[in-house]
């Protein structure tokens, strides 16, 4: 990684690797270990407790989907390139960081928060070989195995290698569906499109669900006999019932501390990204937070067309839901125990279409936190060595900060992401 | 007979139903005496195939890549699903799409999707060895694991990886050099795609595939110990000639059948017989039907039951006007709370859409579709009902209309408690025992 401005990684692995040997009891908080399928194979790591008396950590990631236009986020605009590069779309005002970079200029609080010290910028941030397939790309970044996507995704193996089938509650997608991201080979992610928690989404003439689900729930059984299939699933409603209820308490108890009220709506729908961020403030903040929580749909970052009109309302959008977020937090004095990342599959072409950008390569991203060490890291964005298709080259692979994360998370980042991926200290 | 005795014979022909076709159909469940004659009614092939609805070929690649299209070959598909009468067609065309898992994400192209499902259905009760050959050309496929720009110069090993992994021989019963022989013997084909540059010059029909032999690897390779100058057919060849092949694939139907995988000596035995028989897909499924872990008692509701599976069940059931799809693809499932949902988003939701196989190892199965997810979201399929559906009055009545002749008495005493029969409907398709097949 020479030229690269990362620290030598000085985080002892000890830290994290301590954890690992604190097995849990088998029982915890009532769930055993296989009522959802088999128990955690053998060579699976036991699950890891966090130290007595404290919270988890929360790791949430901010999935903007499409591929976000790096040259629009972190914007080198002292780059005599820049404005040869993006003469229609070039921003006149960016919000500087350093006299080189500035962030757009819809993204006022983000800024704010990195004079504050507690966002790194990660810039050049990508993996070789990018075909510049939204599938393909968006694939690699959900399994964290590039050109060979396997069928679990990166936080699903941290969930099979911590809580198992045991807390369908530890992981959480704020988004229409289930992230490829959190599908583990033996464990459960939950996942939420709005405020309601764990709800269906039942047809107007069948008339209240509430009352529905409740009758539901009385399939359940915990002490069913799990020889047969149908005993399996009675235990899996009588789990998922008991989320369903933990879940509601958390979404829907005290206004946040912020005095901000939830967002009731679907975001999913006609909703925004600060409704989702409005959620994932409430989870974060909650007396047992999840370990995880996953933000996807929160608008359409492939901008080919519409450029101008479409990136500061995203960006806006973003800001103020990062905002609420970070806010929440704050007040509720866990900045410490919460880390937010940035994903997306890839940059864009540093050469505008008139209207818009195409598909590029590597892209700045975002780590942000109590436990950050704000400032810029990675290759400087440069518009001097684009590569052969007139885009950005990347110079830290994507699974550096999935492993400085897992690392963080307290996890061995090896077992999920493979070898040669060191966690780097700017998160401690 | 009793009444039990009875109920267990109802419930084991309504098990063959549901293994050896999409769902059961209610009448036809009441109408059949045994499980062996239901399972002869399951593979009787005699009704004439139906007529798929054609497709316009789009006149160029901007056209062709509209999402909704789709919509409509669903429908029509999902209707094959709840009443075709060549039951053992369905399931197999099923079993062959997520087999050949192809995903629409990727193809982003209708047209071409639909010809590999009509390639399928045509295929789907005969010959695997066809199928194979076919499916390895066809267009759709070819763009999905990157066919179309696997060159003698280029190679792209995708297909050639995953034709070993996932489509005949197995993990383990291959080398890297494999992959790479396999891939040099798959180059030099590619699709006519009106409009685009690349397609110049090519004389194929639009949207056909062809081979161009300046693309091809034309030097000998070494594959699985064989050594020529393969080509597509013939690298298949040298595949389908394994053990591992006919194994592995009766191993699949079998597990697909039954529920549960077969005993290794079993695998081997059905699997050498495939091979042997010249990979005829029709003797396979007469002997797993045949084996008696089929008709086992604890086969019965040992699979877990799909969300496209409980979507045909329900509408055998209680059949709707009509199946509209609406919106598919993967930015749809954005219905807002207050707008009323498409079953095209209730599947999204379920991650369970036809042409939209999540990753190439095809839909998910077995306890992944028992996370709180899947469990809330099954009462989204009541969508397919706009309005409150005509429903029996009576649980019993219920139960039956589903082919459930063995309920629980938890079950039963849960549904029985709710006196609106249109919600019962929703307590039915939330069941424990519909969870299962």
């Amino acid at each position: 990684m020479s030229g690269i401005r990362f620290a030598e990684p000085d985080v002892s692995r000890r830290r994290f690797l301590a954890g690992v040997g604190t097995v849990a009891s088998a029982v915890v908080a009532g769930y055993t270990l296989d009522v959802w399928g088999r128990p955690l194979a053998a060579g699976a790591a036991a699950p890891v407790a966090s130290p007595k008396g404290t919270r988890h950590r929360t790791l949430v990631i901010v999935e903007l989907a499409g591929g976000n236009d790096t040259l629009d986020t972190v914007i080198p605009y002292a780059d005599p390139a820049y404005h040869r590069l993006r003469p229609t779309l070039g921003v006149e005002a960016p919000i500087d960081l350093d006299g080189s970079v500035g962030l757009h200029p819809s993204l006022v609080k983000l800024g704010e928060r990195y004079r504050a010290g507690t966002v790194a910028v990660v810039e050049g941030v990508g993996y070789p070989d990018n075909d510049l397939s939204h599938f393909a790309s968006l694939a690699n970044w959900w399994t964290a195995q590039p050109g060979a996507p396997g069928t679990t995704g990166w936080l699903g193996r941290y969930l099979d290698a911590t809580v198992g089938y045991e807390d369908p509650l530890a992981g959480v997608v704020v988004g229409p569906r289930p992230s490829p991201a959190l599908v583990g080979a033996r464990s459960f992610a939950t996942s939420i499109s709005d405020a309601g928690g764990l709800a269906p989404r039942v047809p107007a003439w069948l008339g209240n669900s509430h009352d529905l689900l409740d009758a539901w729930a009385h399939f359940g059984d915990r002490q069913a006999d799990r020889r047969a299939l149908t005993g399996r699933v009675r235990q899996a409603v009588a789990l998922t019932d008991d989320a369903r209820v933990k879940l509601g308490r958390a979404l829907g108890g005290p206004a946040p501390a912020d005095g901000a009220a939830l967002g009731a709506a679907a975001y999913g729908g006609g909703g925004t990204a600060e409704q989702a961020f409005a959620v994932a403030a409430r989870l974060v903040t909650a007396a047992r937070p999840p370990r995880l929580v996953y933000l996807t749909n929160l608008g359409d970052y492939d901008t080919h067309q519409g450029h101008a009109q479409r990136r500061p309302a995203l960006l806006g959008d973003l800001d103020a839901g990062l905002d609420r977020l970070l806010s929440a937090v704050d007040t509720a004095g866990v900045a410490d125990r919460v880390l937010v990342m940035t994903a997306s599959e890839f940059g864009r072409r540093a050469q505008e279409n008139g209207s818009g950008t195409d598909h590029g390569n590597a892209a700045a991203h975002f780590v942000i936190g109590g436990r950050v060490h704000g400032g810029r890291y990675g290759p400087p964005t440069s518009l001097a060595n684009l590569d052969a298709r007139g885009n950005l080259p990347f110079g830290v692979d994507f699974r550096t900060l999935y492993a400085t994360a897992l690392a963080w998370l307290d996890a061995d980042p090896e077992a999920i992401v493979g070898k040669g991926f060191a966690p780097q200290p700017f998160v401690t | 007979m009793t009444r039990s005795a009875t109920a267990r014979q109802r419930a084991a022909v309504a098990h063959v139903f549901r293994r050896l076709s999409m769902g059961p159909q209610p009448d036809l469940v009441l109408a059949t005496a045994d499980p062996h004659a239901a399972i002869a009614r399951a593979l009787d092939l005699g009704a004439p195939a139906a007529v798929p609805p054609p497709m316009t070929a789009p006149p160029n690649y901007d056209s062709a890549r509209v999402v909704s299209a789709i919509a409509e070959p669903i429908a029509w598909w999902i209707g094959q699903m709840r009443t075709s009468p060549r039951l053992i067609e369905e399931r197999l065309i099923w079993f062959w799409h997520d087999h050949f898992a192809t995903g629409l994400q990727k193809v982003q192209i209708p047209y071409l999707m639909w010809q590999q499902h009509l390639l399928i259905r045509q295929h789907a009760t005969g010959n695997f060895a066809t199928l194979l050959k076919a499916i390895s050309r066809d267009p759709a496929m070819l763009v999905y694991l990157d066919g179309v720009t696997n060159t003698a110069r280029e190679r792209n090993e995708n297909f050639g990886r995953e034709a070993m992994e996932l489509f005949t021989l197995g993990r383990g019963n291959y080398t890297e050099q494999d992959v790479v022989a396999a891939a040099r013997s798959f180059t030099g084909w590619v699709v006519n795609v009106p409009g685009r540059p690349a397609s110049r010059g090519l004389t194929n029909a639009p949207w056909t595939s062809t081979f161009v032999p300046a693309r091809f690897d034309a030097a000998p390779k070494t594959l699985l110990g064989a050594t020529a100058n393969l080509d597509l057919d013939g690298a298949l060849d040298v595949l389908l000639a394994q053990d591992a092949t006919g194994i592995r694939i009766a191993t699949k139907l079998y597990t697909e059948l039954v529920g549960t995988p077969p005993p290794d000596k079993t695998a081997r035995r059905l699997g050498r017989g495939f091979r042997d028989g010249g990979y005829e897909i029709m003797p396979l499924v007469a002997a797993i039907t045949a084996e008696p872990a089929f008709l086992a008692a604890d086969a019965i509701g040992a699979k877990v039951r799909s969300p496209v599976e409980k979507l045909v069940g329900l509408t055998q059931a209680i059949p709707p006007a009509s199946v509209a799809v609406g919106k598919v693809g993967p930015r749809a499932g954005s219905g807002s709370a207050a707008g009323r949902l498409g079953l095209g988003d209730v599947l999204r939701t379920l991650d369970y859409v036809p042409f939209f196989a999540p990753n190439v190892a095809g839909f998910p199965k077995g306890t992944a579709l028992l996370g709180p997810h899947q469990f809330v979201h099954a009462f989204d399929l009541l969508a397919v009902y706009p309005s409150a559906p005509a429903v029996p009055a009576t649980v019993d009545g219920l139960f039956t209309r589903f082919a459930l002749h063995e309920v629980g008495d938890r079950t039963r005493a849960v549904v029985k408690r709710e006196p609106d029969p249109t919600r019962r409907l929703a307590l039915v398709v939330s069941a424990p025992e519909y969870a299962v097949t």
